[in-house]
């Protein structure tokens, strides 16, 4: 099976703070992967390395055998690496079907001077973009929202906009940052089978950080868990549930369920951002 | 509670009477007559204008101070008790303001002290028109009257205006009509056939043709000003409306495009008489690569750090024009004279009816631009990174190129603006490029409507046109400008003619739905 992207010794250090620490991750093609790890342990910064956001200090991260660390974002993008965000953002002040517009962008060519003398190309592509983003809003079900202004979304259509955005150019990998965040059950359960079928209708390899374990242990086919920026675990769902090392160490040795300590975290967390 | 209505007259009473009162020390009440005046056809621009005028002047303050009043304290139940107590406190405690500041400096004329050291604008003969002609107490008491009666009553007015079912309803009525016409099919089939498109556009194509020929040399100048305002308007909307990155001293766009221009085509001090077109492809060159130079080194920065950097950028191009160092390459203070009007097969139309319609083209080709840039690729692109430059890299944006291309493309435009003022003035120097025209630029912007590009045509017309129009508001212009901002950015700040975006599924699929049978 081909390696849709690697990460091998990634480390990323912000002043003495060692946020990732030489992490190995392995993602096949075609799978649905997940991070998980208490807050701080440095999933997110993980995704902005991959992204390109942040150049790792050292390590390097290969996507189908191709080093990017160290590229810029847009050039990241390009290749075919799509993300959301923890907390959404959107291009607020756009319309849904803008926001998707705009995220075709890699797939198209045509430039100002294009854009000027309005040529075949401007035009036969802008066509196809509406007609694309069109096709895309009825994909995550926002058939008929498309002119209103993401800002104006309700939060469940602002999440599926986003994972809309990201899927307009067309990526090979995606990187769901918190795709249930802030959801209830019956939404989560949605989305949960969205990001599936994803997968199997669409083919792409799917990369996620969840803090809902249901989620989690249901859709992953491989698990990584790192604490304090550095992986303790790694294995199928039902692995990581009886691994005494994360259940220890990072998740305490007193809680019996995995599940509960997790949703009690998840409420704190919750709390304290109220 | 009668007591609010009250409280709610009294404090906006105090607000109308500092207004007034200042009004009164920097000399405005003589131009606000002198503005009555005008609107009643009487010019009256070099003396000091009838006290009929003024009077009107104050009856309208204090109606205004009335209005307020009886529009803040509107609460139920609405009587109109309520109404003429705000309204006549208001107007009361506006007037008592304004006749003690005009009882003091009337006693102060009266003993030949002249207040003229401290504050210049309060000249005898303003005071005199203050106090309505009188002695200072008898001027003062009829100040306080007018005011008192103009608010009481206008607020009366409007609560009759708000209550009576007749009047509203009339009202109402007439709008509605109007509106019904409007969206109704066969105005709808109207204006949507094609032959009324061509229509309206041979109409407007006739009227562009037509009025530069009646208006003559004064307002094709004055017109010809806010054409170069519109030019650089739109450019400045593309790097700051669109793409979000404030530019402040733009002006030094504005200068590299006139004295590319000049000194190509002036005698001295290098005697290139180059070809007018050429030389105005070459200046609007200079002046994107101006903007290319410029943004390299600082756009992949993120912040205000081009607000800062260009206004740097201004202040040293204008000095080093300015300076006895450059004198033998730019002409020095002195600046550039002589230089070319535009030539076409060899004839030279130098006339100020011509050059209205080379400025008209130029408006046209680059609002065109704009548009077509506006909805593209690239434009969304831009806005996108004005909105979330991180996101927008991370969508495949290269956020450094594209806010590159909108500076250099701004920069032209500037540039553009630069060629055509230099050569309908056959003159351009250091002054010409003073900061002032940046910040004109960006509150024509700002009032117009950031990112819209009629907006920028009504700002540029407002800002440029009107103060022309208002001569005798010439002194007070810098005050003006600075208490529209802060209105604009508390009522509207968005502008008087908002960016709205386009309607994208919609029209997909209505034309998807036509094209069946």
């Amino acid at each position: 099976m081909t390696t849709c992207i690697e990460t091998k010794q990634v480390s990323k250090i912000f002043g003495g703070l060692t946020a990732v620490n030489t992490v190995d991750v392995v993602v096949p093609e075609h799978a649905i992967a997940s991070i998980i790890g208490p807050n701080g342990a440095g999933k997110t910064t993980l995704f902005n390395c991959i992204s390109g956001y942040y150049v790792p200090e050292q390590g390097q991260i290969e996507f189908f055998g191709n080093a990017i660390q160290g590229q810029p974002t847009y050039k990241v993008a390009d290749m075919g690496i799509a993300r959301t965000y923890q907390n959404i953002r959107l291009f607020g002040d756009m319309t849904a079907i803008e926001n998707v517009i705009v995220g075709q962008y890699p797939r198209f060519k045509a430039n100002w001077v294009d854009a000027i003398l309005s040529t075949r190309r401007e035009r036969d592509e802008a066509k196809q973009a509406i007609e694309e983003a069109r096709r895309l809003l009825k994909f995550v079900g926002l058939e008929g929202l498309g002119d209103t202004l993401a800002r104006n979304l309700p939060y469940g259509a602002q999440r599926r906009l986003e994972i809309a955005r990201a899927l307009a150019s067309k990526p090979r990998l995606l990187l769901l940052d918190e795709p249930t965040a802030g959801m209830n059950p019956q939404e989560t359960d949605t989305m949960t089978h969205f990001i599936r079928n994803l997968r199997d209708e669409l083919g792409i390899t799917i990369l996620l950080i969840e803090h809902d374990m249901r989620v989690v242990m249901g859709i992953s086919d491989q698990i990584s868990v790192l604490d304090y920026g550095t992986k303790i675990a790694e294995g199928k769902p039902k692995e990581i549930q009886s691994n005494q090392r994360v259940i220890e160490a990072y998740l305490g040795p007193d809680v019996t369920s995995l599940t509960k300590k997790y949703q009690l975290r998840k409420k704190q967390r919750h709390d304290a951002t109220r | 509670m009668r007591s609010s209505a009250l409280d709610k007259g009294l404090r906006t009473g105090v607000i109308f009477g500092i207004v007034i009162a200042i009004m009164f020390l920097i000399g405005f009440t003589v131009t606000g007559a002198g503005l009555v005046g005008k609107l009643f056809g009487v010019s009256s621009s070099y003396n000091t204008p009838p006290l009929t005028f003024f009077v009107i002047f104050m009856v309208l303050m204090g109606a205004w101070a009335g209005i307020t009043a009886a529009a803040r304290s509107l609460t139920e139940p609405d009587t109109l008790k309520r109404a003429l107590t705000a309204g006549a406190s208001a107007g009361a405690v506006s007037g008592l303001i304004s006749a003690v500041v005009g009882f003091i400096f009337g006693t102060l004329n009266a003993n030949a002290i002249d207040p003229r050291t401290y504050l210049p604008m309060v000249s005898p003969e303003s005071t005199k028109l203050f106090l309505m002609n009188q002695s200072p107490l008898t001027g003062s008491l009829m100040l306080l009257g007018v005011l008192t009666v103009s608010g009481a009553a206008a607020a009366g007015l409007s609560f009759y205006l708000r209550t009576h079912d007749g009047v509203k309803s009339g009202a109402r009525n007439i709008t509605e009509s109007v509106r019904k016409t409007i969206r109704s099919e066969g105005v709808a089939r109207v204006t949507n056939s094609p032959y009324a498109r061509y229509g309206f556009w041979l109409l407007v194509a006739a009227l562009l043709i037509i009025l530069p020929r009646t208006w003559g040399g004064y307002w094709n100048y004055v017109f010809g000003t806010v054409g170069i305002y519109i030019i650089l308007g739109l450019g400045l909307n593309i790097i700051t409306g669109w793409a979000g990155q404030l530019v402040i001293g733009y002006v030094a766009f504005f200068a590299v495009g006139a004295y590319t221009f000049a000194l190509l085509t002036a005698p001295e001090p290098h005697n290139l008489t180059m070809n007018f077109w050429l030389a105005l492809g070459l200046g609007v060159l200079a002046a994107g690569i101006s903007g290319l130079l410029i943004g390299l080194p600082i756009l992949n920065l993120r912040g205000d750090y081009l607000a800062i950097v260009t206004l740097g950028f201004a202040e040293i191009v204008r000095i080093l024009l300015k300076s006895d160092l450059m004198t033998e390459y730019t002409a020095g203070p002195r600046g550039v004279r002589d230089i070319a009007g535009p030539t076409l097969f060899g004839r030279s139309f130098v006339s100020d009816v011509d050059f209205m319609y080379l400025i008209i083209i130029a408006v046209l080709v680059v609002t065109f631009i704009a548009y077509r840039l506006q909805n593209s690729r690239t434009g969304k692109a831009w806005y996108a990174i004005n909105l979330d430059e991180t996101v927008a890299r991370a969508t495949g944006i290269n956020a450094f190129a594209s806010k590159l291309l909108a500076l250099s493309l701004s920069a032209a435009m500037a540039g553009l603006a630069g060629v055509l003022f230099a050569s309908r003035n056959q003159f351009t120097g250091p002054d010409d490029h003073a900061l002032m025209v940046s910040i004109n630029v960006i509150c024509l912007v700002i009032v117009g409507g950031i990112g819209n590009i009629p907006g920028v045509f009504l700002g540029a017309f407002a800002l440029k046109g009107l103060p022309e129009i208002l001569r005798e508001t010439e002194n007070y212009r810098l005050l003006i400008f600075g208490v529209l901002l802060i209105v604009m950015m508390r009522l509207r700040p968005e502008g008087f003619l908002p960016a709205k975006r386009p309607v994208l599924e919609k029209s997909a699929q209505t034309s998807s739905k036509e094209a069946q049978p």
